[in-house]
């Protein structure tokens, strides 16, 4: 069995977190592309709670000692992956960072030597 | 052969100036690129002031991308090799046709500055004892004899320039001597001493050492498997 107020918080903070999602997407605070995770794991969270009989037939299958550990990991697994895309998204962005700021470097070179030829 | 020497050169006002004015009187067939990273002291106005050859990057990106910096330029302007050359000083510019002579006749793609190829000077220190595990790794996963890996006067050839200034992480530390060792060709290496700092800060500070020692060690060990 899932507890009942453990299926009462799981909607809830689903609820929850629809409402910060899109409130964010509204003000123009995060891409419709990053966004869509979240809704998506809202999703699932509430698709967990409202039918309880999918995490029970999982965990028993999988041998959890009780359905909640398995939503538990469920939960776990997610923010997991969530965290490693995000760093290397960050290693990314950084290499791009760093690339633009080495083109505006040289850039700045070739502009001083065409500069001096000039002159001289 | 042009032989472009590239200073990265983060807070380095106090040495700077010294160490490409005693570059040019030594080599003075040796082209010199400093590389501003961002500093928040006044480097960028030494070189402005004593109208060297530099590039200034508006933000502080690490050693890395500052030498990939110079690096690209390089390519760009058909350089035959690039030497790596501290600001600071503890390099001495007079090896500098010695790697070039050494880069020719080997055809190597790599030479490095050693401080302990004849054997007269020893590793010693935590430093040392750091040293010689990196050497011993890259026997381990290149078969290739490094004396001193952690050098940083290295010289590149030109097909370790476009490497560098194309790939998307490229350093100038010891797991790319060992990448290059295995994949790039031979890597060799000359006697050569080195001065103590003239002034400034060292990337390296005391407290980096681990973190700086786990990460080579591991990238050496994961590279050997991953490129």
């Amino acid at each position: 069995m899932l507890p009942t107020q453990l299926r009462v918080l799981l909607v809830i903070g689903a609820l929850l977190a629809l409402l910060i999602v899109c409130n964010r997407v509204k003000k123009s605070k995060i891409l419709m592309e990053d966004a869509i995770f979240w809704t998506v794991l809202a999703f699932v969270l509430v698709l967990l709670a409202v039918f309880p009989q999918i995490a029970i037939c999982v965990s028993q299958a999988l041998g959890f000692v009780s359905a909640s550990n398995f939503v538990y990991l469920v939960v776990m697994v997610l923010l997991l992956w969530k965290v490693f895309t995000n760093s290397s998204e960050i290693s990314r962005l950084k290499a791009k960072v760093n690339e633009l700021a080495q083109e505006i470097a040289l850039a700045h070179v070739d502009e001083d030597e065409s500069a001096e030829k000039n002159c001289g | 052969m042009r032989v472009l020497a590239v200073v990265p050169a983060f807070n380095e006002e106090e040495c700077l100036a010294n160490t490409v004015a005693s570059l040019k009187s030594t080599c003075p067939d040796v082209d010199c690129l400093v590389v501003n990273d961002g500093s928040s002291d006044g480097t960028w106005d030494i070189v402005r002031k004593n109208r060297l050859h530099g590039a200034n990057l508006p933000v502080n990106t690490g050693l890395t991308s500052a030498f990939r910096t110079g690096m690209k330029y390089a390519l760009r302007h058909g350089y035959d090799a690039v030497v790596q050359f501290d600001a600071d000083g503890q390099h001495l510019p007079s090896y500098i046709p010695v790697m070039a002579r050494k880069l020719e006749e080997t055809g190597a793609n790599m030479v490095i500055a050693s401080r302990y190829l004849d054997g007269t000077v020893r590793p010693s220190g935590a430093r040392g004892a750091g040293s010689r595990l990196i050497t011993f790794l890259i026997r381990l996963t290149t078969g290739a004899r490094i004396t001193d890996p952690t050098s940083g006067m290295r010289m590149y050839s030109k097909e370790m320039i476009r490497l560098f200034a194309t790939s998307f992480d490229c350093a100038p530390e010891p797991d790319m001597v060992a990448l290059a060792a295995r994949r790039y060709g031979p890597v060799v290496e000359i006697q050569a001493t080195m001065q103590e700092r003239q002034g400034g800060e060292s990337y390296l500070k005391l407290g980096n050492v681990i973190k700086y020692m786990s990460r080579t060690c591991l990238s050496i060990l994961m590279l050997r498997f991953l490129r």
